[in-house]
């Protein structure tokens, strides 16, 4: 069967609207869960980076050329991000990819794109594995876990003052490396934590390891995680009457993290590490106000995003839609975005770590620990 | 000690709902011999039809905690043994005299539809309901205490209620004897006038609604779910049922508190990393040495 | 009869009443209305349109089974014949013909696909392995295994783990996974022997999930969720790399432009080679007394005992060839992808491994390869569903069973005709 013939049978099978190889367009990928058990996150990348590219095309588009968007779906499997990397390069013609969401799957995914001289700028995989591997086209616009733990740990320790710290992780790559992360640093400031263990993703019932929590008597819970597991655990906490700091990463920043706690006054006191909040920055609030006024809060990775997009479109106007050029231009040129100015090492990590402790409420929502 | 007694009153509480969900399994791998692996999601259907319920309650003005909790129990297990008969009829039945092999192939495509289908329709966020009951009872125990929530004490009360409800209609009523004959031989009891169809239906049925109890409650106590919520329970209830015997009743229960008491304990006590590890060596033994589970009856080998 | 002619409308309209309020009850929480926190917005409309497409449908079902042809397959459904069909003894297979010519459309495709099908079709290959591998366990020899993944990751974790810890590259590692999954195999084999039907598959899933776990938990070794490298496979030394930190790499060796393809199509015909191998040991495997022994074994486990058949060994030697072939299939799934971890290796996954056997005909070869194929390029295909692709994965799944529940491909044997000189 010749290439020809099978892009012809894929496109008759699909439905009206899939003429995705349209030529004069610029092609970017959007890559990340869009089905499976994380697909709440597959939408927010693709809310942030529809919305970048259409606030692009209405101004002019890039050198004049529309941005198309390629919605590309991996289930966060690595697998399917490997086969759904090899479309993107090779059917869809993509220049660009903003994803994936998994670290998991962003790691095999990079080589794929590297390998095709395709821009990658992931909103949301903060694995530091994902750069360190050396590959000249891979950026992104989220911290390093190793960074987030730092601030994590160094608040523990300088604010808090605790000594009994726990530490818990969900397993999985971000959870596991944000969770490793924060107990080394803490670690070099001679705090050894009192327990570090792992809980399974998806299930709701955490009371033993709870009860183990509060038998050893800690007084700070470090969770890394999402607010899926972050939710039932605080608050099986409290229902247990630990009066211990819950403290976690970016994983649990969502609205959502509030309604599966049960009630705002679990989340009462929770802290977490976030990056510096987007309404801060003059342009992020008119983009905040647009996505609110469409009905749709931008929460969680939607900004990031739209960064991401942002950087990408940066990268190829300014040379000339080249994406490799652009992936060498990006290292010593810093973009305006959303999110403020971003400058990228060589690496292709943010030069600046901008997390913050933010604080939880009683009324369900967080703002910025002085 | 106090944490050894806590961690027994989790493990108890932990047990009954994979036990209530374990009932699901045994009764419809009783009669007609299939795993349904569809039915965590069933569960996870009633654990949004559950929030549903909640929401729509609360939305024409009700507030007291007893009528939400009787009017969502009601709501949830009718509207789920609903979907229990009609995912019977649609998938299973065109199937009944094929092998039992393609009947699970066919369970495992209906998980992946009603997973897609809530997901589609729902959205995939996390999903919460409010915390409608709080408050434990507390015993001190040395230096430390001992609790068990008003929550856990409705969910025991419940499933024991459920089970023994469960017990006497298939036991006393002229449904249950139905039932057991079709267990017996699906051919012989249609020749004596069973309308195995619809026995096997309302099995289903049955097992739906128990699935239903467990997600009200289960949903009440914990608040968090999304639409992959019953993947993971729905292994963990199917190992109960394996572990108990599968196809006895007392065995779904006890094979659920055995479940979740080892793995409270050794989640506790040891490691919760290796907990999995732990349930699913330990029912590896116990089919070794009882190749049945514990209260399974002996196959016998026809020659 | 007369109602078999004419379509009584008026039972359809009640089918299709009846249908509708169903629908009605199902859809109207769960796409009515629409949680949000713990408030809801209804969502009628959708509801309104859902119920119609029921009510229609369910019309038009039940007015079709009243019709003849409706009738006639509504009979053919009811009663799904059982056992192979047996074809007459002089029958001469059209394979002859078939095998050397997909041999060699197989040996073109890398030179005409592009990189993204080609990646597919490796995909789908790998997939046949694995499929060929629990086909002689489940199919054959009748045990029902849910967790070949295991297998799979110990061929594939193999791979990654044995080139970083030892060096091994992919080509020493290909027959040495192989035989790790066997001993795996070996070791599962033995406490399960007594075991029957889903008890054994409750256990093998136990299997499985401990595999993975272990896999998870041992991040001194594993390096847990974060997955490990592994390493691509070399032609007589030289690297399918851009760049190589010691020796050459093959496009320089040959003054070739880099392209990544080139490392795609060399795992391409390794594995094209390696599929072909293992169908043609299966094909001769199940003529032998040992695959005999399989199929009796499966259909009466009490007589081929009586007979003095050595069922310690026949069971064993299943479960060991099915899981070496696991464990290739590993080895290849590693090697394409360059990076493994655990989150390939769910139950998922085993369920997809049964669902191809089940699919392709239980112990059917061909079918196998078909079902495999199938099911690896179907999702890839439904890609253009978008968020629905997974949805129609699943009702084609559902569909496929009832439609075929004996599998795409039937097994076939060849009858028996008495031998010329033999007495009649």
């Amino acid at each position: 069967m010749s290439n020809a013939v099978i892009r012809k049978t894929l496109i008759s099978l699909a439905v009206a609207g899939a003429a995705t190889l349209a030529q004069a367009d610029v092609v970017i990928g959007v890559a990340g869960p869009h089905t499976g058990p994380y697909a709440a996150f597959g939408e927010q990348l693709w809310k942030g980076a529809e919305k970048a590219a259409a606030d692009i095309n209405a101004a002019g588009g890039l050198k004049g050329e529309m941005i198309k968007l390629v919605k590309a779906d991996d289930a966060c499997e690595p697998k399917q991000a490997v086969s759904v990397a090899n479309r993107l390069v090779d059917s869809d013609g993509a220049l660009a990819v903003v994803g994936h969401f998994c670290s998991s799957s962003s790691i095999p995914a990079s080589r794929i794109y590297e390998e095709a001289g395709v821009l990658m700028v992931t909103p949301a995989s903060t694995n530091p594995t994902l750069t360190d591997q050396g590959l000249p086209n891979v950026f992104r616009v989220c911290g390093r876990d190793d960074q987030q733990g730092d601030v994590a740990a160094s608040y523990i320790v300088d604010v808090l003052k605790a000594k009994r710290v726990a530490v818990i992780h969900d397993k999985d790559t971000y959870g596991k490396g944000l969770a490793d992360a924060m107990k080394s640093t803490l670690n070099a400031y001679g705090v050894k934590e009192v327990m570090y263990e792992g809980l399974t993703r998806g299930e709701k019932d955490f009371n033993a390891l709870i009860t183990k929590i509060r038998s050893v008597d800690a007084d700070v819970v470090y969770f890394g995680g999402l607010h899926s597991e972050a939710g039932p655990l605080v608050r099986q906490l409290r229902e247990q009457g630990s009066k211990a700091i819950f403290i976690s990463g970016d994983g649990i920043v969502s609205d959502e993290f509030v309604s599966v706690a049960g009630s705002p006054k679990y989340v009462d006191g929770v802290l977490m590490t976030f990056g510096a909040p987007p309404s801060s920055y003059p342009s992020g609030k008119k983009v905040i106000k647009e996505f609110r006024d469409s009905g749709y809060e931008p929460e969680g990775y939607t900004l990031y995003s739209y960064t991401a997009m942002q950087v990408v479109a940066a990268a190829l106007s300014n040379n000339n839609l080249d994406p490799v050029k652009g992936s060498e231009w990006l290292k010593s040129h810093s973009v305006n975005t959303v999110m403020g100015k971003k400058d990228f090492d060589d690496k292709g990590d943010l030069t600046v770590s901008d997390y913050v402790m933010y604080e939880w409420d009683a009324q369900g929502k967080y703002h910025q620990v002085n | 000690m106090d944490i050894v007694l806590q961690q027994l009153v989790n493990g108890l509480t932990l047990g009954s709902v994979y036990g209530l969900i374990a009932i699901g399994y045994t009764m419809v791998y009783g009669i007609i011999g299939m795993i349904n692996f569809a039915h965590g999601d069933v569960y996870m259907v009633s654990a949004y039809i559950t929030a549903i319920a909640i929401a729509l309650l609360t939305f024409f003005g009700i507030e007291s905690f007893p009528i939400i909790i009787i009017g969502t129990l009601f709501l949830t297990v009718a509207v789920t043994g609903a979907y229990g008969w009609v995912i019977e009829r649609i998938a299973y039945r065109p199937l009944r005299n094929s092998s039992r092999l393609s009947v699970l192939i066919s369970a495992i495509g209906m998980s992946l539809i009603l997973q897609n289908y809530v997901q589609l329709s729902q959205g995939a966020n996390q999903q919460g309901v409010p915390t409608l009951l709080t408050g434990a009872i507390r015993f001190t125990v040395g230096d430390g205490f001992v609790q068990i929530t008003y929550m856990k004490l409705l969910i025991l009360f419940i499933s024991l209620l459920g089970m023994g409800v469960l017990t006497y209609v298939i036991q006393k009523t002229k449904l249950g004897r139905m039932c057991r004959a079709t267990q017996q031989d699906r051919k012989m009891a249609s020749i004596l006038g069973i309308d195995t169809d619809k026995v096997i239906s309302t099995v289903f049925v049955i097992g739906a609604m128990m699935a239903a109890l467990a997600g009200v409650l289960v949903t009440l106590d914990y608040g968090a779910f999304d639409f992959y919520v019953g993947f993971i329970i729905g292994i963990k209830a199917f190992t109960a049922a394996v572990l108990g015997g599968i196809g006895s009743l007392p065995g779904a229960m006890l094979g659920g508190l055995i479940l979740g008491l080892s793995e409270a304990l050794f989640a506790g006590l040891i490691s919760s990393d290796y907990k999995d590890v732990f349930s699913f060596s330990l029912l590896v033994l116990i089919l070794i040495i009882r190749p049945s589970g514990l209260l399974g009856k002996p196959e016998v080998e026809k020659v | 009869m007369s109602q078999s002619v004419g379509i009584n409308f008026k039972k359809s309209s009640i089918d299709a009443l009846v249908a509708g309020f169903l629908a009605l009850i199902l859809f109207g929480p769960i796409v009515g209305v629409l949680l949000d926190g713990y408030g809801f917005s209804a969502e009628f409309g959708r509801v309104a349109w859902m119920v119609a497409i029921v009510v229609v449908g369910r019309f038009v079902m039940s007015c079709f089974f009243q019709t003849e042809k409706g009738v006639a397959m509504a009979f053919r459904y009811a009663n799904n014949d059982e056992g192979a069909t047996v074809l007459s003894p002089n029958h001469k297979s059209k394979m002859v013909w078939i095998i050397p010519l997909v041999i060699l459309v197989g040996l073109l495709v890398p030179f005409v696909a592009s990189k993204y099908v080609l990646t597919v079709v490796i995909l789908g290959l790998i997939y046949v392995l694995l499929g060929l591998g629990l086909n002689i366990v489940v199919g054959l020899a009748g045990l029902l295994d849910l967790g070949f993944v295991g297998f799979y990751a110990i061929g594939a974790y193999g791979l990654a783990l044995g080139y970083e810890n030892l060096g091994l590259g992919f080509w020493s590692m290909l027959p040495i996974a192989a035989l790790l999954a066997a001993f795996a195999g070996a070791i599962l084999g033995f406490p399960v022997l007594r075991m029957h039907g889903d008890y054994l598959a409750i256990v093998t899933l136990g299997f499985g999930e401990i595999i993975r776990l272990i896999l998870t938990n041992w991040a001194s070794f594993t390096h847990g969720p974060n997955g490990v490298s592994a390493p691509l496979p070399t032609l007589f030394g030289l690297e399918f790399k851009r760049r190589s930190k010691d020796g050459e790499t093959f496009h320089e060796f040959f003054n070739l432009p880099y392209d990544s393809a080139y490392k795609y199509m060399f795992i391409y015909l390794i594995l094209f080679a390696v599929v072909w191998a293992v169908l043609f040991i299966k094909h001769r495997l199940v003529k032998m007394p040992i695959g005999r022994a399989w199929e009796a074994l499966r259909e009466d486990e009490v007589a081929c005992r009586s007979l003095g058949l050595n069922h310690v060994l026949v069971k064993l030697s299943a479960f060991m060839l099915g899981a070496s072939t696991g464990g290739l299939a590993g080895v290849f799934f590693a090697t394409y992808q360059g990076f493994v971890n655990p989150s390939s290796f769910t139950f998922f996954e085993s369920a997809l491994i049964l669902a191809i056997v089940v699919l392709g005909g239980m112990g059917s070869t061909l079918g196998v390869v078909i079902a495999a194929f199938c099911l690896t390029v179907l999702p890839e295909m439904l890609r253009e569903f978008a968020e629905y692709r997974v949805l129609m994965f699943g009702i084609l799944m559902v569909v496929m069973m009832i439609w075929k529940p004996r599998g795409i491909v039937r097994v076939t044997r060849t009858g028996f005709a008495a031998r010329k000189g033999a007495v009649k």
